[in-house]
């Protein structure tokens, strides 16, 4: 079944088009990486997907799980399962990790019409997903990625997607300023959540990220068309040859 | 005079002043002299620095000023959240209904020893009062009319002393309800002498039209603590005017903590002098203002001796077509090196309409001293609502959230732990009933 069918999507910000007819179709189970260089309008798909403001569809369609998505609120696509882990995560001062967690889950679980959970059981669940990502009851306490480093804020948005369980995931360069050790537990927490029930799609510009999350179908973005679509193994090729091939206007 | 509102209260005073309390001994006198004094005066207005965003003149012109009536027969205290947010804690309550004291909904039973309380009129023929209401404060005088005003119209108050290093046990409560339109003077006063502690929690509550004139003098002896929270739930067609007038001697600390959840048109001033060294001030509030309500903090603080610690923090939010107003002044004076004085305030604004002024002054005259002010105003950040919002919080509770977190810090700052977590819970609730 197809999870998400993005047709001959354009996208502009600030009256300048950014994404000039994209077209994906992600199913179930399967991970894409999106791949390209900068300027190629990669975050810009990420925030088309999750519903940012500014981001204006002037063509095209995406569908989730058959639904229209661009129909949809933020807060409803959440809901619905769409998951978008930040480039860089904001921090939220005076709002408690633990609380927006809660918040966060009740409220997609409310949306969903499923019974909230109590803070007994909430606690339960949070400890229990928090341990493998190394997120520690001290963290959870403080303010939002307030002061965190820039492991423990990726870690964080691995913990917020384990947690909220989404069927598309989309990871917005989940890899950059992450040194070795917390790519491979980043990665780590990713895979884990790797199912066949769940998409995701991994933006990234480098090929590092993709040895530890394999993707199953690698594409490059360019200017805002997908000008290649391959293996895994094209990953690699990008990484030998760079983006040079892939339109002239890329930087 | 042309002043309409200033001619009603000299009129008032003339009508009262043979019934007025202590009307056969010192206060007659004092009274005769203050409103002599505010007679020459009249009421501030806009054309004074310190009153420039709250005219006050203009606006008890237009107010309903007769004299609240004295309210008598059977009232049922309002069962509202506001209304009872301390009634847990607090254990002594004094209840004033249209600014008389009412011994039948109070409880004053097991009041420790070492500790007085009572009305205004019983504490008159005391020495300690007279001292304390004849003070008079070089730091204070822009509030000095108002003072005036009040003395000699004041007809009821809080009266509370505590004797050397006696601790009040538990907080006592004074509840001030509004319950008819018209115009009441309270003058509360405290004295903790040295080493004495207590714990007072005030409410301002009332659905009326009522002119609320509150003052509030507080003299701490050496290394005397008095914690202070007070919360402001009146209506929006209230005037609320209240004025604390605080000396701390040597090693005192005073904590005080406003929350203002609902007024007219409401200022709030805060006059601090440290007397003696090594005393600490904390002078902080939180509000959420809507419609067309108007508060003004008005906050000074004065570093007359070294060493001394004052911090000071408001933080609001203004949401509808709300006004609010900061004005803040540290003094440190030559002598008072080794002064620590911070003053911040930060407001958001939820709406277009919603305005906010803010003045914070430091005026430092030692060399050796740690100082800082500052001020700001923002709205809610878009980005911040984006990403609450794409983990599938709803906008109006991912907008409540962030406000909440904002208020919070300086909610923490209320002193007594059982207050503040009532405080915290009126807060949240407010903001689920404006449907933010």
């Amino acid at each position: 079944m197809s999870m998400l069918e993005i047709k001959n999507l354009h996208v502009t910000v600030d009256g300048k088009e950014i994404l000039k007819g994209i077209n994906l179709d992600i199913g179930a189970g399967e991970v894409h990486a999106i791949m390209g260089p900068n300027g190629s309008g990669k975050s810009t798909l990420s925030y088309v997907l999750a519903g940012r403001d500014g981001y204006e569809v002037t063509e095209g369609s995406v569908r989730f799980k058959g639904k229209d998505l661009l129909d949809m609120s933020v807060d409803e696509r959440a809901a619905a399962g769409v998951f978008l882990a930040f480039q860089y995560p904001l921090e939220i001062p005076g709002v408690t990790t633990m609380n927006f967690l809660k918040t966060a889950l009740n409220a997609q679980r409310k949306a969903r019409g499923e019974e909230e959970l109590d803070a007994v059981r909430f606690l339960k669940l949070v400890r229990e997903k928090a341990k493998p990502l190394n997120v520690t009851d001290d963290m959870l306490k403080r303010a939002l990625n307030v002061g965190y480093s820039g492991g423990e804020k990726k870690r964080a948005e691995v913990l917020q997607m384990s947690l909220l369980e989404p069927a598309l995931a989309v990871l917005d360069e989940t890899d950059s300023g992450l040194d070795i050790d917390a790519l491979k537990t980043v990665a780590e927490g990713v895979n884990a959540l790797r199912s066949p029930e769940r998409a995701m799609v991994v933006i990234t510009h480098y090929q590092r990220l993709l040895d530890y999350i394999v993707p199953d179908v690698v594409h490059v973005l360019s200017s805002g068309r997908i000008v290649k679509t391959g293996g895994k193994e094209l990953a690699h090729e990008l990484e030998k040859s760079g983006y040079a091939g892939y339109g002239a206007d890329a930087a | 005079m042309s002043e309409k509102a200033a001619q009603k209260f000299i009129e008032t005073y003339r009508g009262a002043q043979d019934v007025l309390p202590g009307a056969d001994g010192w206060l007659a006198r004092r009274r005769e002299a203050a409103i002599d004094a505010f007679t020459q005066t009249g009421l501030p207005h806009r054309r004074l620095e310190e009153w420039k965003y709250t005219d006050l003149r203009q606006v008890l012109d237009r107010a309903n000023l007769v004299p609240a009536p004295a309210h008598d027969g059977a009232l049922v205290l309002p069962e509202s959240q506001s209304a009872t947010a301390f009634s847990a804690i607090g254990k002594y309550v004094l209840v004033f209904v249209n600014g008389v004291y009412q011994p039948g909904l109070s409880r004053l039973a097991h009041f420790p020893k070492g500790a007085e309380l009572c009305a205004l009129a019983e504490v008159l023929h005391e020495q300690w009062a007279k001292d304390i209401v004849e003070r008079r404060f070089d730091e204070a005088r822009q509030a000095e009319n108002i003072v005036d005003l009040n003395t000699a119209l004041m007809s009821d108050g809080a009266c509370l002393r505590i004797r050397k290093g006696v601790k009040l046990d538990k907080p006592l409560h004074l509840l001030f309800l509004g319950a008819d339109a018209g115009a009441s003077h309270t003058r509360n006063l405290i004295l903790l002498e040295d080493e004495a502690e207590a714990t007072i929690l005030e409410t301002h509550i009332g659905e009326v039209a009522s002119f609320a004139d509150i003052v509030t003098d507080v003299a701490l002896g050496e290394g005397a603590k008095l914690d202070h929270v007070k919360l402001q739930d009146e209506s929006s067609e209230a005037i609320h005017l209240s004025t604390m007038r605080a000396r701390l001697a040597a090693s005192s600390k005073l904590s005080s903590f406003t929350l203002t959840l609902g007024c007219g048109v409401s200022r709030c001033q805060n006059f601090v002098l440290f007397s003696g060294e090594g005393a600490e001030a904390n002078v902080d509030g939180a509000y959420a203002l809507n419609g067309k309500q108007h508060l003004d903090h008005f906050c000074v603080i004065d570093h007359a001796v070294p060493g001394c610690t004052s911090h000071t923090l408001f933080k609001g939010v203004l949401d509808g077509a709300s006004e609010g107003v900061f004005q803040g002044k540290v003094v440190v004076r030559p002598q008072a090196q080794k002064t620590d004085g911070r003053q911040m305030t930060h407001a958001l604004l939820l709406s277009r309409d919603a305005a906010m002024n803010a003045k914070p002054e430091l005026e430092i005259y030692a060399d050796d001293v740690q100082c800082a002010h500052g001020s700001t105003v923002g709205e809610l950040s878009k980005d911040a609502i984006f990403y609450l919002r794409s983990r599938g919080i709803p906008e109006a509770e991912a907008r409540r959230l962030l406000v909440l977190a904002f208020l919070d810090e300086t909610l923490e700052l209320a002193s007594h732990e059982g207050a503040r977590d009532a405080l915290k819970l009126l807060v949240s609730d407010w903001f689920s009933e404006a449907g933010l």
